[in-house]
């Protein structure tokens, strides 16, 4: 660069800079309404059991986001012993158009499942497949994932269980953000939680 | 005996230059005619050694012969840098009222080149720092901080984002030639927020003869592995007496700092400022057009990213910080994106009725914060407002002449701080737009050995707010406020070597619109955020009528002490600062939502009082060897919940030695510097409840804030630490240049330790051991 164009440079540099001083000096301050896709407003679980039968659904829901109201479940799991259900999830913005990418969250974390892992905790014995009481407090405590990503490892938007013996407890499901982090031993402790929800769960 | 003479360079006595003959150690001090007189002295060689402020050392030898009278006239050249230095201190002393204020300039201005503006502001005892990892520093005045210190470049008053305590001021420090920090209430001159008191950038006048000039500094560092470059060029204008000008500019890279044990990941700082003046200055008008522009991006420990609670509870316990990789220069999210613009048009004109000053700025000001984000939204920003402020002012002195002066004034504010379209975020605070208006009297008088000073100032502002609540629905609400401010005091000069000073000054300051509107979450926190005016328990937005507001208000009082003798001076000072409806964030519960559980801060107020006190001293050993001890004491406490206070710096001790060896064969100005450094347990800190508590709390439906409502804190404050930092550097004069070099060692021992004013002390060690070389051309 020659020493000339390079002054010109700075000179067209200091111009501009004072044009756009003076340009945005002034200006109306009406706030424009934002999307807010992030926000999880409603979580809902379907059960539906093999070879037919009632589905189970219930829902956890937040309607004021980052409002001081706690968060509402509208009833507990109830599942029948030694059924077999398929567990989905999903996760909807509410505040998002129903048309628009952002309402259904579900879709969003399957196309970056190679960040995001579901984990799941329950009580003891509330199933009788998988047997334990799940990967939040242990990785490797057994959870019958569905889905998997592009790396082969586990999702979580599907899932499979089986009730056990009558009883009650609790269950707790937990997604994880996981960029560049997810791999075979990240656990509950990696990332940061996009969702950390809990059901009451009675097997008659 | 040994009598003579010491004269300056134009042959006039120098009163008060001190003489002293070694070995002996014999000393006095030269009389109103620079006579000096010492008795009973044997027979010998000697090395008299002649010391006047602002003037070079002399060092001469001398033999004594028997009983004869030996009488030399010495003459001293003055040294052009301190006294630089000192003519600057007497027009800032000038300009305002106060009289408890410290400096920081010349060379010791230059040893923090490459730190920020507030890291190196911490030289000056009294000031310390609120920080957000390695590269962001917020000055802390005597406990207060952010809204409550005023800061001043180029006399405008910097209006940034400043509500946030991860917002450093955004102002290139080698634009200073040198920084005031005013530590009371006094400056009532720039307007409100100076409840702890004032930062002052200043430039150095603009040239007024032709010629050129300048300066190039190049510091690299080995933690972070950074590079700072920044070039200076000043001069004045051939056969045009009185204009002159400057262009300035400054290139900072830094990649991820290091702690003793592991690398800070996602921690690197990339910077670049310029500034420009032109102006033109005779004896009695003058007018100066200024323009700067700061930018910088800075990364965010990759660590801090947490979502929730139980987030939160992982981050604490696991060390190093989760995402921890070898060193990088990349800079990724959490990361903030901000610049600075500054235009300023100033002038000034003596008449026989007195000075006149105006001048205008305007501010543009831009801050993007990027968040780790999912989906479509990774590499969004999520925080992006522009804030443009206008500040217009006028002000008319009497004539200097008198040894009474007034000095009033009137200055205007309108600033409009904007949202920009696109976070897909619920903005954390509101589009605003601020009027401000003030009006202010100072005047001061001198009887005797006393000057007394007194000025007040009423102040109005205006906002209009318009945001959205947490339903994403709009609200439009307007505030204004009005009140006071007054100050007074008293210098006396009790003898030529002793002054004490006093002053008590009452200043408020309207609440900002983040502390009255606020709404959302820290990503680094883990917590959410509401503002005072937000229902508590629908969390709907009031009205100012329908909430118990009242104006935060400080009355503070401070005190110093100056003594020196013939090889010690002491500067002592002592404070209280009440602050009446003190504005914070208290916990107030817990919430719950999809993202997991959270805890709840809410902006309240309560009585909160500081009381502290700084020592500086020098001592100087011998001729070459100067000893400086520095200490800041500080006690916070919130009286009406008589509780503790969160993030309140706690004390420190500095003790430094240096030997100096001004003129050495080729070596100039050669020195080298040990700098001890104790910062003490905070032992006065809130109590602590861990966010395991909290999540255990909660999952038993255990109320842990209802009916205690007491500051609580997530960590222990962790334990005192000792720092060891080393330097040393000299100059070579060349024939047109004058290379000044210095190398230093910072935590040379590589000490593991958290500072507890240090917002990631939740995450991650602070700083390992860092080697600096820096070198500095003045032509």
């Amino acid at each position: 660069m020659t020493k000339y164009s390079r002054t010109n440079k700075i000179k067209f540099q200091f111009f501009a800079l004072m044009l756009g001083l003076f340009i945005f000096g002034c200006e109306s301050n009406d706030p424009q309404k934002e999307d807010t896709p992030e926000l999880i407003t409603k979580a809902t679980l379907t059960f539906t059991p093999e070879g037919g039968g009632a589905i189970v659904k219930v829902t956890a829901s937040d309607p004021d986001g980052e409002g001081v109201q706690d968060i509402t479940v509208d009833g507990a799991i109830n599942l029948a012993s030694g059924v077999t259900y398929t567990l989905k999830l999903s996760l909807i913005n509410e505040l998002a158009e129903v048309s628009s990418p952002e309402y259904d969250i579900t879709e969003e974390v399957k196309e970056e499942g190679g960040e995001h892992m579901f984990f799941y905790a329950w009580t003891d014995g509330i199933f009788s497949d998988p047997t334990g009481d799940g990967n939040i407090d242990n990785r490797d405590g057994l959870v019958n994932y569905q889905d998997e990503d592009a790396g082969g490892l586990p999702i979580g938007i599907t899932t499979k269980w089986t009730a056990g013996a009558a009883s009650s407890g609790t269950f707790r499901i937990v997604l994880k953000h996981q960029p560049e982090l997810k791999t075979t031993t990240s656990s509950v402790d990696t990332g940061e939680t996009d969702l950390d929800i809990e059901f009451e769960i009675i097997v008659n | 005996m040994f009598s003579g003479q010491i004269l300056d360079e134009r042959g006039n006595p120098l009163i008060g230059a001190a003489v002293v003959l070694s070995p002996t150690g014999k000393g006095m001090v030269s009389d109103v005619n620079g006579n000096f007189e010492l008795n009973e002295i044997c027979e010998g060689r000697y090395t008299v050694t002649v010391q006047f402020l602002g003037y070079n050392q002399r060092v001469i030898e001398l033999l004594i012969n028997g009983k004869g009278k030996t009488e030399q006239i010495i003459s001293l050249q003055p040294d052009v840098q301190t006294l630089h230095e000192i003519l600057v201190e007497e027009k800032v002393a000038h300009l305002e009222t106060t009289q408890n204020y410290a400096v920081l300039s010349g060379s010791k201005l230059a040893e923090t080149a490459g730190k920020t503006l507030g890291e190196s502001l911490t030289e000056i005892s009294g000031v310390n720092t609120i920080q957000a990892g390695p590269g962001i520093f917020k000055p802390v005045i005597h406990g207060v901080h952010s809204q409550r210190v005023l800061i001043l470049n180029h006399g405008i008053r910097q209006e940034g984002q400043q509500w946030g305590a991860e917002h450093a001021p955004e102002i290139d420090p080698f634009i200073a030639s040198n920084i005031v920090v005013v530590k009371d209430a006094s400056s009532i001159k720039y307007g409100t927020d100076a409840l702890g008191g004032v930062v002052i950038v200043n430039p150095a006048e603009l040239p007024e003869e032709a010629g050129i000039g300048g300066t190039l500094n190049f510091i690299g560092q080995s933690n972070g592995r950074s590079g700072t470059a920044s070039g200076l060029l000043e001069g004045g204008i051939k056969n045009h007496d009185g204009w002159g000008w400057r262009m300035q500019g400054t290139g900072k890279r830094s990649g991820d700092y290091h702690a003793p044990d592991y690398s800070l990941t996602n921690t690197g700082i990339k910077e670049l400022n310029f500034s420009g003046a032109v102006g033109y200055h005779d004896e009695l008008k003058g007018f100066e057009v200024f323009i700067s522009h700061f930018r910088t991006e800075l990364g965010v420990l990759k660590g801090t990213a947490i979502s929730n609670l139980d987030d939160l509870i992982a981050a604490m316990e696991r060390e190093p910080p989760q995402s921890t990789e070898s060193f990088g220069y990349d800079i990724g999210e959490p990361r903030q994106k901000v610049s600075h613009n500054l235009l300023k048009l100033s002038a000034h004109k003596k008449t026989d009725n007195g000075d006149w000053r105006v001048q205008y700025g305007f501010q543009n000001n831009n801050r993007k914060e990027f968040d780790i984000r999912r989906g479509n939204l990774a590499g969004v920003q999520s925080i992006d407002l522009k804030l443009n402020t206008h500040t217009i002012e006028a002000e008319w002195e009497t004539p200097h002449e008198g040894i009474n002066s007034l000095c009033i004034g009137v200055n205007g504010m309108y600033q409009n701080n904007n949202n920009i379209f696109g976070t897909q975020r619920i903005p954390f605070i509101p589009n605003y737009s601020n009027f401000s208006g003030g009006i202010f009297g100072v005047a001061k008088f001198i009887r005797n050995d006393w000057v007394f000073d007194a000025g007040g100032r009423y102040d109005y502002r205006f906002y209009n707010a318009k945001g959205f609540d947490f339903k994403n629905a709009s609200y439009n609400e307007t505030l204004t406020f009005g009140n006071v401010s007054v100050t007074t005091g008293a210098t006396k000069q009790i003898d030529p070597n002793q002054t004490v000073a006093i002053n008590i000054s009452s200043s408020w300051r309207p609440p900002h619109v983040a502390e009255l509107y606020s709404l959302g979450t820290h990503q680094s926190a883990a917590a959410i955020e509401y503002g005072l005016l937000l229902n508590d328990t629908t969390n709907e937005v009031m009205n100012i009528k329908d909430v118990p507001f009242k104006i935060e208000r400080a009355l503070k009082a401070v005190s110093t002490y100056k003594r020196q003798w013939r090889n010690i001076q002491i500067e002592l000072s002592g404070f209280v600062n009440y602050i009446f409806n003190y504005i914070y964030l208290r916990p107030t519960g817990i919430t719950g939502n999809i993202r997991g559980t959270y805890p709840y801060f809410r902006y309240t107020q309560t009585d909160a009082f500081f009381v502290g006190g700084d020592l500086m001293a020098v001592w100087n050993l011998t001729n070459r060897i100067k000893v400086t001890p520095q200490v800041s004491l500080l006690r916070a406490s919130d009286v009406t919940n008589n509780d503790h206070l969160v993030f309140i710096p706690s004390n420190k001790y500095e003790l430094s030695v240096r030997f100096e060896e001004p003129d050495q064969y080729k070596l100039k100005r050669f020195y080298v510097e040990s700098k001890l450094k104790y910062v003490a347990h905070q032992g006065r800190a809130p109590r602590v409840i861990t966010p395991r508590q909290i999540k255990e709390a909660s999952e038993q439906n255990i109320k842990i804030f209802s009916g205690n409502n007491d500051s609580f804190d997530f960590m222990e404050a962790p334990e005192g630490y000792a720092l060891l930092n080393l330097s040393t550097g000299f100059s070579i004069n060349r024939e047109k240049v004058r290379y000044d070099i210095r190398l230093a060692a910072e935590n040379v021992l590589n000490t593991s330790y958290r500072e507890y004013t240090n917002r990631f002390r939740y995450y991650a060690d602070d700083l390992g051991r860092n080697f600096s070389i820096s070198l500095k051309c003045n032509f």
